[in-house]
Order: C-alpha cells, then sequence, then structure tokens
C-alpha cells in the first residue's frame, strides 16, 4: 500500500507561543461576562457588594478609636503591672531569637539536604519574609498605629531585629545541631516563663490578656503532647486493659464541649482534690485544656502512627530492634513528620478555643473587649463593634498565618492529600 | 515539507477520518507539539511510540479536545475542532477514548458504566441500551461481571469494562492512551487480544503504546515521535526493520 | 532408628516471660488507674461531706431556683425539668441550624468554583474570614454589635411590614391555621402521591425510549399546582400572620429571643465556612481522570456534574461534614456567654443555686455524651451505605 518509510521534515526552531495574555477589558468579559447569566449576576452581586462594602469602609473611617487607644495595654498584658513590663518585652524578645534560631537551623538543614540530593535552595530574602508574613506585619502596624509614644514602635523593632539576629546565628549552627536543635524552643520558653514570673515576677494566675490566650495555647499544647502520645500508644497496645482506658478517656473527652470540662475545672476540682490543693484559675484552666487537647492529639498522632507502613516494623524487628527502640527510632520519626500540618491545625483550633476561658471568669483578651466597653468613659456608646473587630483583628492574623504556614509546611513534606 | 504519500493513497480511498494539519500545542513556554502533520484513513490502525514527553499523548488527546491545540487544524470525520461547543460534542461522541488509569466511574456497576452516555446522550431505551451493553462485555469476553463494581475486578477486567464503554457509543474512531501502561505483566496479554480484535473487524484506532509485539502484529503504520515532533513514520515491516532516521535508530535500539 | 523427639517446653524466667509481662503490665495499669481514682473519690465524699452537700442524685428533684426566660417556667419546678427545658433549648438551635448551615456551605462552596470571579472571589472571602475567627468572638459580635443595637421595644423596627425587630426579639411573619386546614393538607398529600407517580411514570419513560425524563420539573409542577388548587377549594385556610406590636408584647408570627437568633446567626456562618471548605475540597477530590473519562464520553458538563463528579463528591465529603454537625452541637454550649438559656447556662445557674457542682456537671457532660454519640452512630451508617465497593 505504502513506500517506505517517510521521513518528515523537522523545523529548525521552535516558535513562541501565541499570545495569551488578556487585556482588562477582556479578562472583564471571560469573568464576569461571559453568558447573559453571568452577565446579570455579576451586576446584581456587585451592587449588593459595592453596598456593602461602602458601608463597612465608611464605618471604619468613621469610628471612633479612641477606646483601643486607651485600652491597648489591657488588650495585651491584661493587668499585668505598668511597671514590670520589661518581662512581658524581654521574654518576647527571648522568644523571638528562638524562633530565629530554629528557623536559622532549618534552613541550614534544607540546604545541606539540597546539596545532597542536588536539588537547589535558594534562600529567603527580607523580601521574601514580608510577603510571607505580610498580613502578621499589618496587624503589628495597625497596632502600632493605636500607641501614643514612640516606645512600642522600638520596642517592636527590637524584637524584630532579635529574631533576625538569631537567624544569623541559627545559620551558623553546625548540622549536627540536628539532635539537640529541638531543644531550642523549649529553652527558649522555659527562660521566657523565667523572665514572666520569676525574681519577683507574676506568677501565671496573675497572666492577662493576650499574654494569656499565648500562654494557655502553648503550654496546653507543650503540656497535651506526651500525655495524646501516651494514650496514642496505649489506644495501639496489644493489652487489653491498656486500650480501653486510652480508648474510653479519647472518645470520652471527645465528645463533650471544652467548656464542660472548663466547668468542671473551675467549679469541682476543688472537690476532687484535698483542702491543702487548691489551684488558681488559670492553673485550672490549664488542667481542662491539657485533658481536652491531649484527646484530639492521641487522634492525630494515631493517623500518623497509622500511616506508617507496617513493613518498617517488620524491618526493625528484623534487625533485632527491641519494640521501644523501634518506636523511637523508627516508627515515630516518620509517625509524626506527617502529622505536622494536622498538629499545627489543632495549634489554631485551640489558640481561637482560648477565648472560652471568658466565660469561667479569667480576664483574657475577649473578656478585656467586654471590660473595656464596660469603662465609665465608654459605656453605651456601642463601641462593640470596635474593639470586637481589633480583638476579631488578632485572632484572624494569628491562624490564617499559622493556616498558611501548615499549608507550606505540607507542600514541603509532599503529605496530605494528593 | 514532503507530504505524507500515504495521504495521497487514502484521498483516493476516500476522505481522511483525521486530518492533523501543521498543529502546535504550547503547555505554558513548552512545546509539547511542533508542526504535526498526519492523515488517518478509515479503518486504518496507527500506532504511535516514542520516549516520554515527546507528545504522543498531546497527539491523540488533540483529537477529543481534551487538550486544545495552539496552532494548525484538527479535523474529525470532516468536522474541524474549534472553539464550537457544539461541534466539540458532537467530536466527542464519535471517538471513543480508552486511559491508562481506566477511569470507569466506582460509584456504578459495570452495566452503569457501559450504558450511562449511550442513555443519557444518544437517548437510547434502557432495555436496548443494556442489550447493547451486554454485547459489547461479551465483546471483551467479561459478560459476567455486568453486575459487579469496578473496585470489584482486576485491572485487566477495568480496562476491558473501560474499551466497552467507548464502544457502546458506537464511535468512527477508538482512541487508546497507553491502555496497557498500568496493567501487570500478566494482564496486558487479555486487553491486546481486545484491541487486536477490534481492529480485525475494521475499527479506525489510533493507540499510543509501548507494546511493540501489538505495533508489529496490527498496526498498518507506526508514527514515531520524538521532542513534540513527527520523525518517522512507516509500515511496520520497514519501520522495525529499516529505519531511515537516526533518532528512531536510536530508539528502537534502547528497547528492542 | 527413628527416635521421636519430645521437645521440652522450655520456660523462661518468668521477668521475660511475654506472657508474664502482659499479665502484670495491665495490672499494674489497672491498680495505678484505680489508685488515682479511689484518691480522687475519697477526696470527692470528704469534700462534699465537709460542705454539706448531697453526694447522690436526690437534688434532682428539689426547686431549681433558676430563672428562664420566654419560657413558664417557675422556679419552685424541680431541677429536672429544668434541665428538660435546657435540653429542648439546646435543640431548638441544633435542629434549626444544622439544615441552614448545610444549605449556606454547600451553595459558598460551590460558589467558590463558579466561573464568575466577584462571585468565586466573594465566597473566598467568606470562607477564610469566618474559618479563622474563634466562634465564641462570632457569637459576641452577632450579640453585642449587632443585636444589642437594634432599636428598642418601643422603636422596633419594621422592614417591609413582616418583620418587627427590637433588641430583645426578633419577630417573623408565620402562619395561623383556620377552619379547613385539616382538608387543605389532605389535599397536599393527595398532590404528593400525584407528584411521586407523575416522577416514576417519566422514569419509566425514560427507561423505555430513552427520552429526557425531566421528572424534577414534571412532578415539582405538578406538586405547586396540587397546592394551590388545594388552597383555593379549601376557602384559604392558611394566612399570614405578621406580627404586630401591641403595648409592650408581640402579637401575631414566630417571636424570638434575640439572643437564640444571635446565636444561630453566628454559629450558622461559622460552621458554614467550614462546610463550604469541606464541600470545594471534595468536588476537587474528583480525580481529573474520572472527569476526562466523562468528557471522553461526550457527556454534558451538567450531567458530567451530575453523572460522575457530584455523586463522588457527595460520598467524599460526608464524613466531615458530619463531624462539622457534631462540631456544632457542642458550640452551642458557647450559647451561656450571652445568656441563652440552653442546657450548659441552665446548668450553670443551678451550681449558682446550691446544687452540687460534681453531678450536675456530671450531667451536662452526659447529656452531651448522647447528642455526640448519637451523631456518631448516625455517620457510621451512613458511611456504611455510601461505602463505594471495593475488593472485599
Amino acid at each position: 500500500m505504502i513506500g517506505g518509510p517517510t521521513a518528515v521534515a523537522t523545523p529548525e526552531t521552535s516558535e513562541r507561543p501565541p499570545e495569551t495574555k488578556l487585556t482588562p477589558g477582556e479578562w472583564v468579559r471571560k469573568n464576569l461576562f461571559s453568558t447573559p447569566l453571568n452577565s446579570l449576576v455579576s451586576i446584581l452581586f456587585g451592587a449588593g457588594l459595592l453596598y456593602l462594602l461602602v458601608g463597612v469602609v465608611g464605618f471604619f473611617i468613621t469610628a471612633d478609636y479612641q477606646i483601643i487607644r486607651v485600652n491597648l495595654a489591657n488588650f495585651v498584658v491584661g493587668r499585668f503591672p505598668r511597671d514590670q513590663l520589661w518581662r512581658p518585652v524581654f521574654a518576647t524578645g527571648i522568644l523571638s531569637v528562638a524562633v530565629g534560631l530554629t528557623a536559622g537551623g532549618l534552613t541550614i538543614r534544607a540546604e545541606a539536604l539540597a546539596r545532597e540530593t542536588g536539588s537547589t535552595f535558594r534562600r529567603s530574602t527580607p523580601g521574601d519574609w514580608m510577603r510571607r508574613f505580610w498580613p502578621l506585619l499589618l496587624m503589628i502596624a495597625v497596632m502600632l498605629a493605636f500607641t501614643t509614644t514612640v516606645t512600642p514602635t522600638l520596642v517592636s523593632l527590637g524584637v524584630i531585629g532579635s529574631g533576625v539576629v538569631g537567624n544569623y546565628l541559627g545559620r551558623l549552627l553546625p548540622a549536627g545541631a540536628r539532635r539537640w536543635g529541638w531543644s531550642i524552643p523549649l529553652l527558649g520558653l522555659a527562660v521566657a516563663y523565667l523572665a514572666l514570673s520569676g525574681f519577683g515576677g507574676l506568677d501565671w494566675n496573675q497572666w492577662s490578656g493576650l499574654h494569656l490566650n499565648l500562654f494557655l495555647t502553648v503550654a496546653g499544647i507543650v503540656f497535651a503532647f506526651p500525655l495524646g502520645l501516651a494514650l496514642a500508644l496505649g489506644r495501639r497496645s496489644t493489652l487489653p486493659t491498656v486500650r480501653a482506658i486510652s480508648v474510653t478517656y479519647i472518645e470520652f473527652i471527645r465528645g463533650v464541649p471544652l467548656i464542660t470540662l472548663l466547668f468542671m475545672a473551675i467549679f469541682a476540682l476543688g472537690f476532687l482534690l484535698p483542702e491543702e490543693l487548691r489551684p488558681g484559675n488559670v492553673t485550672r484552666a490549664l488542667i481542662a485544656i491539657t485533658m481536652f487537647e491531649a484527646a484530639y492529639i492521641a487522634e492525630i498522632v494515631r493517623g500518623g502512627l497509622q500511616g506508617v507502613p507496617s513493613g518498617q516494623v517488620e524491618a526493625a524487628q528484623a534487625v533485632g530492634l527491641t519494640p521501644w527502640k523501634t518506636m523511637r527510632l523508627v516508627v515515630l520519626p516518620q509517625a509524626l513528620r506527617h502529622t505536622i500540618p494536622a498538629m499545627v491545625g489543632q495549634f489554631i483550633s485551640l489558640f481561637k478555643d482560648t477565648t472560652l476561658v471568658t466565660i469561667v471568669g479569667l480576664t483574657d483578651l475577649l473578656r478585656v473587649s467586654n471590660q473595656a466597653n464596660a469603662q465609665p468613659d465608654f459605656l453605651g456608646q456601642g463601641l462593640h463593634f470596635v474593639t470586637l473587630a481589633f480583638v476579631g483583628l488578632i485572632f484572624w492574623v494569628g491562624s490564617y498565618t499559622m493556616s498558611r504556614e501548615a499549608r507550606r509546611i505540607e507542600r514541603r513534606l509532599g503529605v496530605g492529600e494528593r | 515539507m514532503t507530504a505524507d504519500t500515504y495521504t495521497d493513497a487514502t484521498q483516493a480511498a476516500g476522505e481522511a477520518m483525521i486530518q492533523l494539519e501543521a498543529v502546535d500545542k504550547f503547555f505554558g513556554d513548552f512545546q509539547a507539539l511542533k508542526d504535526i502533520n498526519l492523515s488517518i484513513g478509515q479503518q486504518e490502525v496507527v500506532v504511535v511510540i516514542g520516549p516520554s514527553g515527546s507528545g504522543k499523548s498531546t497527539l491523540i488527546r488533540c483529537i477529543n479536545r481534551l487538550e486544545k491545540h495552539d496552532r494548525g487544524r484538527v479535523v474529525v470525520d470532516g468536522i474541524e475542532l474549534t472553539d464550537d461547543v457544539k461541534m466539540i460534542q458532537v467530536v466527542r461522541r464519535e471517538t471513543g477514548m480508552v486511559f491508562q488509569q481506566f477511569n470507569l466511574f466506582p460509584h456504578l456497576t459495570v452495566i452503569e458504566n457501559v450504558t450511562l452516555a449511550p442513555r443519557n446522550v444518544r437517548h437510547i431505551a434502557k432495555q436496548e441500551a443494556e442489550d447493547l451493553a451486554m454485547t459489547m462485555l461479551t465483546r471483551v469476553k467479561i459478560p459476567e461481571q455486568a453486575h459487579k463494581f469496578p473496585g470489584q475486578l482486576s485491572g485487566g477486567q477495568q480496562q476491558r469494562v473501560a474499551i466497552a464503554r467507548a464502544l457502546a457509543m458506537q464511535p468512527k474512531v477508538m482512541l487508546f492512551d497507553e491502555p496497557t501502561s498500568a496493567l501487570d505483566p500478566e494482564m496486558i496479554k487479555e486487553v491486546l487480544d481486545v484491541m487486536e480484535e477490534l481492529a480485525q473487524s475494521g475499527m479506525t484506532m489510533i493507540v499510543v503504546t509501548h507494546e511493540m509485539g501489538f505495533a508489529r502484529a496490527v498496526a498498518n503504520r507506526v508514527v514515531f515521535m520524538s521532542d513534540g515532533q513527527i520523525v518517522e513514520v512507516g509500515t511496520p515491516e520497514h519501520f522495525f526493520t529499516d529505519p531511515q532516521e537516526d533518532r528512531t535508530k536510536l530508539f528502537l535500539s534502547q528497547i528492542l | 532408628m527413628t527416635a521421636t523427639l519430645h521437645p521440652m517446653p522450655v520456660r523462661p524466667p518468668f521477668w521475660r516471660d511475654l506472657r508474664v509481662i502482659r499479665v502484670v503490665t495491665q495490672l499494674a495499669a489497672v491498680v495505678v488507674v484505680g489508685l488515682v481514682v479511689a484518691w480522687l473519690w475519697n477526696n470527692l465524699t470528704t469534700n462534699l461531706e465537709a460542705r454539706g452537700l448531697p453526694m447522690g442524685f436526690e437534688f434532682l428533684d428539689g426547686p431549681a431556683g433558676v430563672n428562664i426566660a420566654d419560657n413558664e417556667f417557675r422556679p419552685s419546678q424541680p431541677v429536672r425539668d429544668a434541665l428538660f427545658v435546657g435540653i429542648k433549648n439546646t435543640l431548638a438551635l441544633v435542629v434549626a441550624g444544622i439544615p441552614l448551615l448545610t444549605v449556606i456551605g454547600i451553595v459558598v462552596g460551590v460558589s467558590r468554583l463558579s466561573a464568575n470571579w466577584l462571585v468565586a472571589k466573594s465566597a473566598a472571602v467568606f470562607v477564610e474570614l469566618l474559618r479563622n475567627l474563634p466562634p465564641l468572638l462570632i457569637i459576641f459580635f452577632v450579640f453585642n454589635a449587632v443585636i444589642l443595637e437594634l432599636p428598642g421595644l418601643s422603636e422596633s423596627w419594621s422592614p417591609f411590614g413582616l418583620l418587627v425587630i427590637n433588641n430583645r426579639r426578633i419577630s417573623v411573619l408565620g402562619f395561623t391555621a383556620s377552619v379547613g386546614v385539616g382538608w387543605f393538607w389532605v389535599l397536599v398529600l393527595v398532590g404528593l402521591l400525584i407528584a411521586f407517580v407523575v416522577w416514576r411514570w417519566r422514569t419509566r419513560r425514560f427507561d423505555d425510549t430513552g427520552e429526557p425524563h425531566h421528572r424534577v420539573l414534571w412532578a415539582g409542577g405538578v406538586l405547586l399546582v396540587a397546592v394551590v388548587v388545594a388552597y383555593m377549594l379549601t376557602g384559604r385556610p392558611v394566612r399570614i400572620s405578621l406580627p404586630a406590636l401591641e403595648g409592650r408584647r408581640i402579637e401575631g408570627g414566630y417571636s424570638g429571643l434575640g439572643a437564640y437568633f444571635g446565636v444561630l446567626a453566628a454559629l450558622v456562618l461559622y460552621t458554614s465556612s467550614h462546610i463550604a471548605e469541606i464541600v470545594r475540597g471534595s468536588i476537587q477530590a474528583v480525580s481529573q481522570g474520572q472527569v476526562e473519562a466523562a468528557d471522553a464520553l461526550s457527556l454534558s458538563p451538567f450531567q458530567r456534574l451530575r453523572f460522575v463528579v457530584l455523586p463522588q463528591a457527595f460520598r467524599i465529603a460526608i464524613p466531615p461534614i458530619i463531624n462539622q454537625y457534631l462540631n456544632y452541637t457542642k458550640n452551642t454550649s458557647l450559647a451561656i456567654a450571652i445568656g441563652y438559656a440552653e442546657i450548659t447556662r441552665i446548668v450553670n445557674q443551678a451550681i449558682g443555686n446550691a446544687n452540687p457542682a460534681p453531678q450536675m456537671i456530671l450531667i451536662l457532660m452526659l447529656i452531651y455524651l448522647v447528642f455526640s454519640l448519637t451523631i456518631s452512630a448516625v455517620s457510621n451508617v451512613v458511611n456504611r451505605r455510601l461505602r463505594i465497593v471495593g475488593r472485599t
């Protein structure tokens, strides 16, 4: 049917792709007015949206922010003695350094890894940091806009500066620092705690404001993690009683709202403890939060453990590792890596849940908003909108930033959905 | 530009079933198809081979508009593929596609998978559609699996169901995108046998595959692609024993 | 010469014997937990005795001493009754909220994938804004910043005459039934049956001839006609009752506490943002290959959605959505912050009236546990029914 194989002449150069950039006019046409229905929706929706935006923006422009200016310190540190504010500042600085150190150390590790695998690694520039954390920076700028002196601005710059210094120092860490590197954040927390409460400072039962929310979040996760880990391992245990205890605890706690545990802690804990042992309110809240979070962390860790292929355990056994060593050196490192995104999600959840302590009388950031509105200068002026928007901004930025970081980690690790 | 001498022969036989003229396709800045010219006649079986990334899949996905070509013309059974949605639907009715990953609908039984499109696109009555489906399933040799779910079948059985599903629309052209690449070796033969029977029954087929044995036995023409271009076209006899281009020789030497 | 071997069972020393270790560990666990529980129990009984508080649950029959707004509950009624009112109020939030948040969540989630840029971006802003806020903050915001800012009773706001809105109650239009309403419902039921028959007929027609059935339009149309006919034939027995301010009361319509609507609105908005994310994720999770297979078969975009994408997305979305229902139910406990008398607040008030805290809180926890376990059980049943059949 055919002659011999035929060759097709090949073009010399590859040509440019056809221009596909849309002009603004075309973009509008394509995205908003592509079909009659689409156009109708765009017009109606656009009109409604515009109305709403004008109303909201107008409100915020004409609102009176005096209530925030006056109460700014209350919002951030609650009733912390004003002459001891160097303590929270110092603590924040220490934590900033610790975070910087960890970040720097991780950068070095990533670089080393990239060099080994032959892939490229790009150091983040200050521009990258700003693009990544712009909500956070915007929030700090907004808060500083409410200050009356220049000190807070200087302090903020100082804290950010110490973070940057920490980052550079972290990059100087030897690559082998991996083994004890995880202790840096914990050490930072311990030093920060000492700065706040040691040497004549304020016991944590007196902390309030945003400070209290942050403390409850961090302490909650730190204390709940070992308990959660133990519960997760207990749930997978082959020993029936250990398993039963773990399962009962986890399912019970996950079935009740956090507020009931807070009630139990604030109102009923006293009955369960002997006369001499009466913890302060913040301690009680912390106990409730720890017990609550431990159950959820247990489920997250359980998910991570299930994700480790059984072949790993078999290989470890074949090599002769004891059960404990297998768990510690083979299973847990893999399992916990996979849980990082979910853990960050739980962290965010807890951060938002710390607002519940206002119901049991603790003065957290949300309660400060109510208290500010009850002050004689501001009573009955309908300023809840303003203060709640401010508090909302702080929580929103915190959650959103951590959310984005979690997604970033997920992408980096290649875990999560396909 | 030398014209494909085969085109003249098919023009004599009748309209080409599929015609690609000067087709370019870009993914961003990367050019996946460079000046593709190919003509495929009725009842012809064309096998497309080439290394990964050569554009083979992109080529056949342009034929049923799963990919949109950036330059040139793609004409299927006299209908040119443009942005005209109606015409695209017509072309898709007349072309059947079998995917590497089978893509059976997991929530529907086998027979529901096969009758879905005939009932809802060609508006065939239920009983008629089911009879048609059973005929197709018998043709691919698994009529007894009609009421199972895809998840209960082996890979080879799933792919054969996918072939039956495409055939149930009674297309004029069947497109195969690496149909056996995702199968365990022992199941490849059952699928290739079905494809061979299909070819012998006179179906126009374009098959992207790595199965050289199939190409040798069944193809009317073999097309070799590399770097987005068609490098060489020929009958299996000439192609495998006496390739002309260096790139073709290199490729064949690495796999045979 | 064959020698039969009788292997001697080698008993390892007991401290290395796996079986012994297992038993001992379990025993130790039980003993430790038991000791802790015993210590706690001991403290509990001692402290309760020292305070003169009852150990058992007899207090349930004693007077509650609480006032419940919007209810004829008298403080002298037993605690037990107060608890029932609380449960009823919680259910009022749950039953009204779950359908609302599902609908809003699905609409917003699908809108996020719209081809219209305005719609898609607005949905995205809605979701990202609400998802990242604490639910309690949203409740405070809706209540303090919106509801309490509404005009007082005497200056109630009455848009279009359909609603009466003030800072204590929100009243919407309601329906009053008069004579003949019984027959109306009977005729509507008949209409429903006819619509059902029409549905089956259109489906059978589709099976027999392949002609598109449009059964939703047909059955829906028939039902609509039936309702209108029934309404006319029975002499218009159902009238709209508009709420009106008479002195200090609202007559007519359906009326609810501002606090109720506040919590409902806040939690519905919050939870629906999570549902929207789940819906969006589930649609995007349907693999591209499924979409391409549907396209290759020349199914229209609508057919593709209906037959291929939505059934699979639905199965993916159901478990997390039911989990959100659970979260919503637990979050109703936050209503205590603005004084709505759901079960948590009732318990709180009861404790304030010298009822023993440990028992009351235990009861509260058990009530929520019942809610949770019920929803979990439903979830398990639903998951089993919807399971995509795979290799067993």
